[in-house]
């Protein structure tokens, strides 16, 4: 139970990346949004044959596409983060945190010893892990009159 | 929760002994096992010291709206109306889920056309577990921050990252 202490000694796979979706680098930014939108996802991978080529994330779309005003049917490995920053999946949690922390992301994709993406490790997963951790530090939180709305729902 | 006193086995959580009545409520408070778990359960917010929210006008068009983000290096802003008060949040995903609705004039909309209205907030007071749960349950990832019903800062998850490395890494 102490958070200091697993978060370096447990790893990354223990966190359950999630599962990774991938776009040849001739794919269009709107392919890109409409995917992640489907998805409900923050980032893709750029990929050809199993081949990490790059990451494009929401904050991509904001800084390289929408900020520039470049056409929505612009190819994506213009856009891309190219080599992105990755872990592995026995990389410790406490490592894979403070790659987000150095670099700003909210996104690594793992890669497996063969260097073949096998999931994304995102900062959601992290904040379920930590908040895993105080079910009982929440629930019994001393009650606090002004989180009470002040008359019944339709009163 | 059994009871130290008669041994009676008590549903978790109960205030009181359902036998001999004794007092159970400072038994079950739960206990921090090292810095990290005891600063997410006793620190208020204001602890990761969150950054000012940066707050605009409901009418200001999308274009400025993403150069501040991006000249800050903010991921989030608040939308207010004219007497200040809070309508909505704009983040990098409301342009995700939006921007295909008008590929090519967004830029001159207005940030009320993209906001998430009535954002989930936290207050000063609250506890730093609190608002990772909060993150956790609406996966969010920055929640304005209350004071006196105001907004006056935005917490993130970068934030809350930040924080917890620093005292892993001064343990």
């Amino acid at each position: 139970m102490e958070l200091a202490r697993n978060l370096k000694v447990e790893s990354v796979i223990r966190l359950k990346p999630t599962e990774d979706y991938r776009l040849l680098p001739e794919a269009t930014v709107s392919q890109a949004i409409c995917l992640m939108r489907e998805k409900k996802i923050g980032c893709v991978l750029i990929c050809r044959e199993d081949h990490l080529l790059g990451l494009f994330t929401e904050r991509d779309l904001i800084r390289r596409v929408l900020a520039r005003r470049l056409p929505l049917d612009s190819p994506i490995q213009q856009v891309m983060t190219p080599s992105p920053e990755v872990v592995s999946p026995t990389d410790s949690i406490s490592s894979a945190i403070r790659k987000m922390q150095e670099g700003n992301y909210r996104h690594l994709p793992v890669l497996d010893n063969q260097n073949k993406p096998m999931g994304i490790l995102s900062v959601k997963r992290i904040v379920h892990y930590l908040a895993g951790h105080f079910p009982t530090a929440v629930f019994n939180l001393p009650p606090d009159p002004t989180q009470y709305p002040p008359c019944a729902e339709g009163a | 929760m059994i009871c130290p006193h008669c041994n009676k086995r008590n549903y978790p959580g109960i205030d009181s002994c359902s036998n001999c009545k004794l007092d159970l409520s400072s038994f079950d408070v739960p206990v921090a096992h090292d810095r990290v778990e005891r600063s997410l359960m006793e620190d208020p917010v204001g602890v990761v010291k969150p950054p000012p929210a940066v707050i605009l006008h409901s009418s200001t068009p999308v274009s400025k709206a993403l150069d501040i983000m991006i000249d800050q290096n903010i991921g989030a802003l608040l939308v207010v109306d004219d007497q200040n008060k809070m309508l909505g949040i704009f983040s990098e995903r409301d342009m995700l889920n939006h921007v295909l609705d008008d590929p090519t004039d967004y830029a001159e909309k207005p940030i009320s056309d993209y906001m998430t209205e009535e954002p989930e907030t936290v207050r000063t007071t609250d506890r730093l577990a609190f608002v990772l749960h909060k993150m956790d349950n609406g996966g969010y990832r920055h929640l304005p921050v209350l004071k006196d019903g105001k907004p006056i800062a935005m917490i993130s998850v970068r934030d809350m990252l930040k924080h917890i490395l620093y005292l892993c890494n001064t343990h």
